[in-house]
């Protein structure tokens, strides 16, 4: 409630409505302060809000509308806000990056369907909507994470993945100390994160302890897929197959012989009845015919 | 010598209507224009698709299914008439045998077709015998169906191959190929002993054999509908509730064409008042079995009214199917049995007017057995165009239907125009016998 | 990024496989005399030879010299997209998992679907219903699709083997062999099957195009169309068309062999057993005894309100 307060008076004192209305949305998302004065590393020019247009229009469009058109579903509670108004522009890069990343409520997180390049897209995008829009570049080199040494070792004894993080700086390894590390399992259609997103304590170490009821495949090995975020190093990730899980070989649903399966895994009694019943009439009606042959042939031309 | 006139008597009599004369003609003529103006509907439907029927998601079993039952059920009086009653030694029977047995035959050999009018790919008919899944009930269908289309014609034609025999030697005026025909069918039947029993026990063992698959065919034709979980269909007594039914459309059925060959063929000696007597109990009898089936069914689930049901139920007895479901029950079911009962009412003329009423209620009875369940699914109905919920059948359907009830009154004309409608030798025979007992 | 290099890697592997299969069938026409070879030829290195699937399914290892490829006809095509979409996907088995209280008539399920599947308006292999069970309980939206049931009736009632259940559980339909007898529409108690009254609404765009059956496309006039949980995208390893389309988090989807279910919108993964446990899962009629393989979160909590205007439809199902 407090932080945003100066900031937002001295930007919209003109007006005490706008002011109290802006107040309570933004105070309500809670950004924490690193988040909040996050920037992007990425240019925003037209290519950026392009491609930022189409991840818009596939994912924010049915709720938020064509910004600047007023189209937003206004039956939602609370209703999804107009992206090109003045209180969605006024928060920073940073916050909306933290809005998207977690979502609230109605708005879903898009944490895992959109990368962060992306996320940035969408954000250049929304800021061509602004004219007095500056963009604040970070000095953030994506590059740098070629520098991380991320290594994850399961210890069977404690069914624990230790975690550690440094970075192979010229002056030597550097401990990446506060990254934010989160294990996965990777499945069909997502990966599957193992306990909370952790940050790496001072020697740039984290454990995540892995449960001991992950289905794998036939033999128990399944990819694990081990995540850091460093503010400053930006994304890395690891990835290993282990014989970790839960041997998992369940037969196909459509094996037993069942009453709905195909001809060849008919239940044997419906195989017999059928069967049985045909066969008898054959045999009635050879008997008949039999019988008109005899007829035939016993009668006067 | 008074025996010998009698029989010639006889078969003069009864071979009369096998000659082709002008009312056959004009019959013959208004069946078939009428049966090319439905099939022409059927071209439409065949062209435009089932749209042009009143189905929909919902209902998508309309009056072809209703239309099949019906042709299901009336072709099974073949089975009771000629099959119980013949092994129960009802000898009064023995004159309907035969009008029972063309029923039947028309009837079955024209069901098969109307269930591949239902059909939305009528051209991949084939693929029920090349990829057919016996668990289906539908392959129970088409097999029980042939078979007793089989059985059926067996047990038409093994008793007049003597018949067939005097129509080769005294019918006049037919064609030689005709006549070599009546010769070929009748298989050297010379009257011996050995040929006697043969038939005899032919005719025996089809009586026998008839009984199970006639049950079958119905019981199987229940399934169709007991074999879901549906409300109104989901019950365990279908199979023996429909085979009643079928009792009461078969026999009705029969009495109607009992009255039209009386007057047409002018068998008045050979169909009696006494023969209406007796099948108005036979049509009493199984009515009344079909009533307490009626009421079995009704009244448990009206008793418990479970969710579905009571949609089903109250949507009989007092909602939009109530007129019909009344109509049908009063009229097709009890009105019949209590007029049956006196007798006044088992003359020709009143038994004709009763079995034509039961024998449209035997048909709305099929409306309403499918119909309503299916526009009461457990879910409800919603985001479809009305058209979808409430089955209101168009005339190109309704002449679809008719279709098949024209090529069964095509199928009995021709039969009964070729063969003696009433069997020659048996009543021969039949009056010898008294006539020995007499002396 | 990372995720666009699994997708496409996905496709590369897709379509080699898709190469493979079709050699394979070649591979077959070139007749017994690879298999009477076989045991000579296995003294040869291994790097002469490639395993290949054939089209009925065994693994079968051939020299290379030896494989001549078929020419991808419309035909070898078909037999081939029919035996995959026959098979399934071995080891898995697919559920769907749908929250009630997230859904609100959104309707972006259904049309989803309806583009994939070439429907029209009023064809629904999914279909939103306004759902009240009694009258003092709260109205609330249900969508529906094919309930892929383990014991499913319509699957039974079928004479000629033209809907199917695969070892993954999915439930298809081949309309290249269906009959249009609608008898599986009269079993299913969920009302998941359309039938295709007349000719469909994109017929005359679809023509020519080869029928994946795992699509359903094209539609056919005269047969039966139903929700085949996306088995085309399941294959791609995508999530289903309804699914994905979702703004507001109704659905998930997984491998029940896998123990997980992906949120269609926020593409969150969530342990399958502990989400259904957690939130009081169940089926519909489960007293049918058709064991559905779509399970239902209960719509408490709801964080939207009932529209007013879809009250009176609810509330026609009430109980008699």
């Amino acid at each position: 409630m407090n932080y945003p307060t100066k900031k937002l008076k001295s930007i919209l004192a003109f007006s005490f409505m706008i002011c109290f209305a802006f107040q309570s949305f933004a105070a309500s998302w809670n950004v924490p302060e690193d988040q909040k004065t996050r920037n992007s590393y990425i240019k925003f020019d037209a290519s950026t809000a392009s491609q930022g247009e189409a991840i818009y229009n596939a994912n924010c469009l049915s709720c938020h509308g064509d910004p600047g058109k007023g189209n937003n579903l206004k039956s939602l509670n609370p209703i999804p806000p107009e992206l090109s108004s003045v209180g969605s522009q006024n928060l920073t890069d940073g916050e909306l990056l933290y809005i998207l990343n977690t979502g609230r409520a109605v708005m879903p997180s898009f944490k895992n369907s959109l990368s962060e390049e992306k996320m940035w897209h969408v954000i250049s995008y929304l800021r061509g909507f602004n004219k007095n829009y500056v963009q604040t570049l970070s000095s953030f080199d994506p590059s740098k994470s070629k520098l991380v040494k991320l290594v994850a070792n399961f210890d069977k004894a404690k069914n624990a993945f230790l975690i550690v993080a440094y970075a192979n700086e010229k002056n030597g390894k550097k401990a990446l100390v506060g990254s934010e590390v989160s294990l996965f399992v990777k499945r069909r259609f997502g990966n599957l994160q193992i306990d909370k997103t952790l940050k790496t304590d001072g020697s740039g170490q984290a454990e995540i302890v892995f449960p001991n009821d992950i289905p794998g495949n036939k033999t128990g090995e399944l990819e694990v897929i081990v995540k850091l975020f460093d503010l400053n190093y930006g994304e890395v990730q690891t990835t290993s197959r282990l014989a970790i899980g839960v041997p998992t070989n369940k037969p196909g649903l459509n094996e037993q012989r069942a009453i709905w399966n195909v001809l060849e895994k008919a239940p044997y009694w419906i195989l017999f009845l059928y069967s049985l019943g045909v066969i008898s009439f054959l045999i009635f009606i050879l008997y008949i015919l039999n019988n008109l042959r005899k007829f035939r042939i016993s009668g006067n031309k | 010598m008074s025996e010998r006139i009698n029989s010639e008597k006889i078969t003069a009599d009864l071979l009369r209507p096998i000659r082709l004369n002008k009312g056959f003609m004009v019959w013959m003529g208004v069946l078939s224009i009428s049966l090319l103006v439905c099939l022409f509907a059927y071209f439409l439907q065949l062209r435009d698709g089932m749209i042009v029927t009143g189905l929909g998601d919902y209902v998508s079993w309309g009056m072809y299914i209703s239309n099949f039952v019906f042709f299901v059920a009336s072709s099974l009086i073949g089975m009771l008439i000629s099959g119980v009653l013949s092994l129960l030694k009802q000898k009064w029977a023995a004159p309907l045998a035969r009008i029972a047995e063309i029923i039947a035959l028309a009837f079955a050999a024209v069901a098969g077709l109307v269930i591949v009018m239902d059909m939305g790919r009528p051209d991949r008919l084939l693929n029920v015998f090349i990829h057919g899944r016996i668990q289906s009930p539908i392959l129970w269908d088409v097999t029980v169906i042939t078979s007793y289309m089989i059985v059926s014609a067996l047990f038409l034609y093994i008793p007049l191959i003597p018949d067939l025999k005097i129509c080769a030697q005294k019918l006049t005026n037919i064609p030689p190929f005709a006549r070599k025909i009546y010769e070929f069918l009748s298989l050297n039947w010379s009257d011996t002993p050995v040929q006697r029993e043969l038939i005899r026990k032919s005719t025996r063992t089809i009586a026998i054999l008839i009984i199970p698959i006639a049950l079958a065919i119905h019981t199987v034709t229940s399934w169709l509908f007991a074999n879901t979980s549906r409300a109104g269909w989901d019950s365990t007594i279908f199979g023996p509730y429909f085979v009643a039914g079928a009792f009461v459309a078969g026999t009705a059925a029969v009495i109607i064409a009992m009255f039209i060959f009386r007057k047409v063929y002018h068998l008045e000696e050979y169909i009696t008042e006494f023969h209406f007597d007796k099948i108005g109990q036979l049509l009493v009898l199984v009515s009344l079995l079909y009533l307490y089936f009626n009421v079995n069914e009704y009244m448990v689930p009206a008793y418990k009214m479970k969710r579905a049901d009571a949609f089903h139920i109250h949507e009989l007895f007092v909602g939009s199917h109530a007129l019909l479901f009344w109509i049908t029950q009063l009229g097709g079911l009890i009105i019949p049995i209590i007029l049956l009962i006196l007798k006044p009412f088992r003359k020709p003329i009143p038994m004709l007017v009763i079995s034509t009423m039961v024998l449209i209620g035997s048909w709305l009875k099929r409306y309403i057995i499918v119909i309503p369940t299916m526009e009461h699914p457990y879910l409800p109905v919603q985001n479809v165009p009305l058209k979808f919920s409430v089955y209101t059948p168009t005339l190109i359907e309704i002449l679809v239907t008719i279709a098949p009830m024209i090529m069964v009154l095509l199928i009995i004309t021709v039969l009964a125009k070729v063969i003696p409608i009433i069997p020659i030798h048996e009543t021969i025979e039949h009056q010898q016998e008294i006539a020995s007992k007499k002396k | 990024m990372i995720e666009n290099n699994q997708k496409s890697n996905k496709n590369t592997r897709r379509e080699f496989l898709q190469n493979l299969g079709i050699v394979g069938v070649g591979s077959l026409l070139a007749g017994s005399a690879f298999f009477a070879a076989r045991k000579y030829d296995s003294k040869k290195t291994a790097a002469d030879r490639v395993k290949v699937l054939t089209a009925e399914n065994k693994l079968v290892e051939i020299e290379k010299s030896a494989i001549t490829e078929v020419e991808k006809t419309p035909a070898t095509q078909l037999t081939y997209l029919q035996k995959q979409g026959r098979d399934g996907i071995a080891g898995s088995r697919f559920v769907m998992v749908i929250d009630l209280s997230k859904c609100q008539n959104a309707r972006k399920c259904m049309s989803a679907c309806q583009n994939a599947h070439h429907l029209r308006p009023e064809q629904h292999h999914i279909n939103v219903l306004k759902m009240q069970e009694t009258e003092t309980t709260q109205p609330y939206y249900m969508p529906k699709p094919c309930q892929h049931c383990d014991n499913p009736p319509c699957v039974a009632v079928c004479p000629v083997d033209a809907t199917f259940k695969r070892q993954d559980g999915i439930v298809l339909i081949d309309n290249e062999r269906c009959i249009g007898c609608r008898f599986c529409i009269a079993a299913c108690p969920y009302s998941a099957r359309v039938f295709n009254w007349q000719e469909p609404l994109n017929a005359q765009a679809d023509e020519g195009l080869v029928y994946n059956v795992e699509l359903n496309v094209p539609q056919k006039k005269g047969t039966i169309s139903k929700c085949l949980f996306s088995a085309d995208r399941v294959r791609e390893g995508k999530l289903p068309y309804c699914v994905s389309a979702c703004p507001n988090g109704v659905y998930y989807f997984g491998d029940e062999n896998e123990d997980v279910v992906t949120n269609g919108t926020t593409k969150e993964s969530f342990r399958f057993k502990k989400l259904i446990a957690d939130n009081a899962g169940y089926t519909l009629m489960p007293e049918l005894g058709t064991k559905p393989r779509v399970y239902y979160l209960p719509p408490k909590g709801k964080s939207y309100p009932f529209q007013e205007k879809d009250r009176e439809e609810a509330a026609e199902h009430l109980p008699i």
